[in-house]
């Protein structure tokens, strides 16, 4: 779907709305309206000269800010607030000629991995309705899966992106730390968070990338390089080493992820790529490490909402001003945020602090330290499963959150180590789409989705694997 | 380690944080296996640690420091829940119960 396939912003507009319309049911979208979409298409149509993505109809996840629509988080804390700036990613993705209209349901603040931590209401699979999209960014994942979109925004803290578009069907890009401005982006943990990309393809997605990726000066981590290029999908991966880290394949993988992994290593073998097996042996400890260090940045991130400056005022029973603090957030609030904030105060707090924050921040180090030696020793890429399972069911996970948690425990190391990953579709196990997951060493965007791109397009996304 | 119910209340105080009466038994226990879960940490050797890992770019580049150039589409007073003459309004400060 783009303006100079189709004919004009302002057909693709209208067509986009009547998608929108026909997805209601999955509860996908928090702010979105004809009127925009419309003004969007009389913006593009009147630049002089269409930019990269003219016409490119496009979703943010409801956590990076628009002037135009409230920003959400999926939290009844910000109630109806309407940021006074826009991201960059915004401005960026109008110079090029997107259309920017729509925001994405989400898990409050970006905590999960379902999409059923909304104050909005969940988001459903666009597959199955009675299973989850994945998450945070499921809203996102889901426009793109049901056809509405071409590509979307999420944001990535340990996996928000990648995991839901592995549960979708689509393809996930989460860039290097530091490639995307997150200027706009609310902010959880911030050691971790990226602006990351959904696509219906891997060339939709990273033409997007392209576009958002670069320095800004409005954030002083990015990284002083220039914007990624959109690499020419590659014929043959002769010369290329891919790693299979054995700790991503662990006995107990379940069988249809299984097969459609060992589909796509043959598939990989026969376009030229060199298999090896290689291992990260402190992967093993990324969930427990990511579920110290992002409820204590979280903590320290949510302290902000107070019901002083915007969002929702409650007065508590004191009427005082701690009275307002306590009131205002644990009302404002939901379950799982508090729970974050609770674990993340309560592992910076004198005397737990050198026992879990500082200990996990060492062992962050552990994790990273093992994609760069093996990226060293030759690997060029590592290949695995995005996810463990394929989507599972609402409800499923949602009173035990240390087995919500596991659900990213192949996606959160590359967090914690600030690497570039993609996941793409790997064929359906029972009518359900897997992912496969793709690794690169940092700042490698254009070698990861070049590779991705010829993967992708050997293994059909909607095939049953057996 | 085990954490209690006066623990979970001090915890949620100095986050300002309310925590509903009906709530705090099953926050109690999904916060014992939180923390229970995240310990596991231990079983990292000693002789492993390394220096905490740092992300982003090796130096941060500084901007000149002049005021942002970011044109606000509305002023504080619009988000506000309460604001007059430049100030956010809130009610006082109660009687320094927590210091």
């Amino acid at each position: 779907m783009n303006g100079a396939v189709l004919g004009g912003a302002a057909s693709i507009a209208q067509e986009t709305g009547k998608r929108l319309a026909a997805a209601e049911s999955l509860n996908a979208t928090l702010h979105w309206s004809q009127d925009l979409l419309d003004a969007e298409a009389r913006r593009v149509d009147a630049m002089p000269s269409p930019g990269p993505l003219a016409g490119m109809p496009l979703a943010l996840k409801d956590n990076i800010v628009t002037v135009e629509q409230p920003t959400t988080c999926g939290s009844r804390i910000l109630g109806d607030y309407v940021s006074p700036f826009n991201a960059t990613v915004v401005e960026r993705l109008r110079s090029a000629g997107g259309m920017v209209a729509i925001k994405a349901n989400m898990d409050e603040f970006a905590m999960g991995s379902s999409t059923e931590h909304s104050a909005f209401g969940r988001v459903r699979h666009p597959i199955d309705p009675s299973r989850v999209p994945g998450g945070s960014s499921g809203g996102s994942a889901a426009l793109v899966a049901a056809g509405v979109l071409p590509a979307a925004l999420g944001s990535e803290t340990g996996g928000s992106v990648r995991q839901p578009a592995s549960f979708c069907g689509v393809v996930g890009i989460k860039p290097s730390y530091g490639r995307v401005s997150r200027f706009g982006l609310v902010a959880f943990g911030s050691s971790l968070d990226c602006i990351s990309v959904f696509g219906r393809t891997v060339k939709d997605a990273g033409r997007v990338l392209s576009v958002i990726s670069g320095p800004d000066p409005f954030d002083a981590t990015t990284v002083d390089r220039p914007p990624m290029r959109v690499p020419e999908p590659l014929s043959s991966l002769r010369g290329l080493t891919l790693g299979l880290p054995r700790e991503y394949f662990p006995s107990d993988l379940h069988a249809g992820v299984a097969a459609a992994l060992k589909a796509m290593i043959d598939r990989a073998r026969e376009l030229g790529a060199e298999i090896r097996e290689v291992s990260l042996p402190h992967s093993a400890y990324a969930v427990p490490t990511y579920y110290i260090i992002a409820p204590a940045e979280a903590a320290a991130n949510l302290a902000r909402y107070d019901g002083v400056r915007y969002g929702l005022r409650l007065i508590g029973p004191d009427g005082d001003i701690r009275s307002l603090y306590r009131a205002t957030r644990g009302q404002g609030f939901g379950a799982e945020v508090q729970r974050r904030i609770l674990v993340g105060t309560y592992v910076l707090s004198a005397g737990y602090y050198d026992a879990y924050y500082r200990k996990a921040q060492q062992v962050r180090s552990l994790i990273a330290d093992d994609f760069r030696r093996t990226f060293a020793s030759g690997v060029d890429l590592l290949l695995t499963p995005t996810t463990p399972t394929p989507a599972f069911r609402s409800g499923e996970k949602t009173a035990d959150p240390v087995a919500m948690y596991l659900a990213d425990i192949f996606v959160c190391p590359i967090n914690l180590a600030g690497l570039p990953a993609v996941s793409i579709p790997a064929g359906r196990s029972e009518g359900l789409p897997i992912g496969a997951q793709l690794i690169a060493p940092a700042f490698e965007e254009e070698r990861l989705l070049a590779a991705a791109a010829a993967l992708e397009r050997a293994i059909p996304a909607e095939a049953e694997v057996r | 380690m085990t954490i209690g119910r006066d623990e979970v209340l001090h915890v949620a105080k100095l986050a300002e944080l309310a925590v509903r009466e009906e709530e705090l038994d099953r926050l109690v226990d999904q916060m014992n296996r939180i923390v229970a879960y995240v310990a596991q940490l231990d079983q990292v050797p000693a002789d492993r640690m390394a220096a905490p890992f740092l992300p982003g770019p090796a130096v941060v580049s500084l901007r000149d420091d002049t005021e942002g150039a970011v044109p606000l589409a509305r002023p504080p007073a619009a988000l506000a829940p309460e604001f007059r003459e430049g100030f956010f309004l809130v009610p006082r400060h109660g009687a320094m119960e927590d210091t």
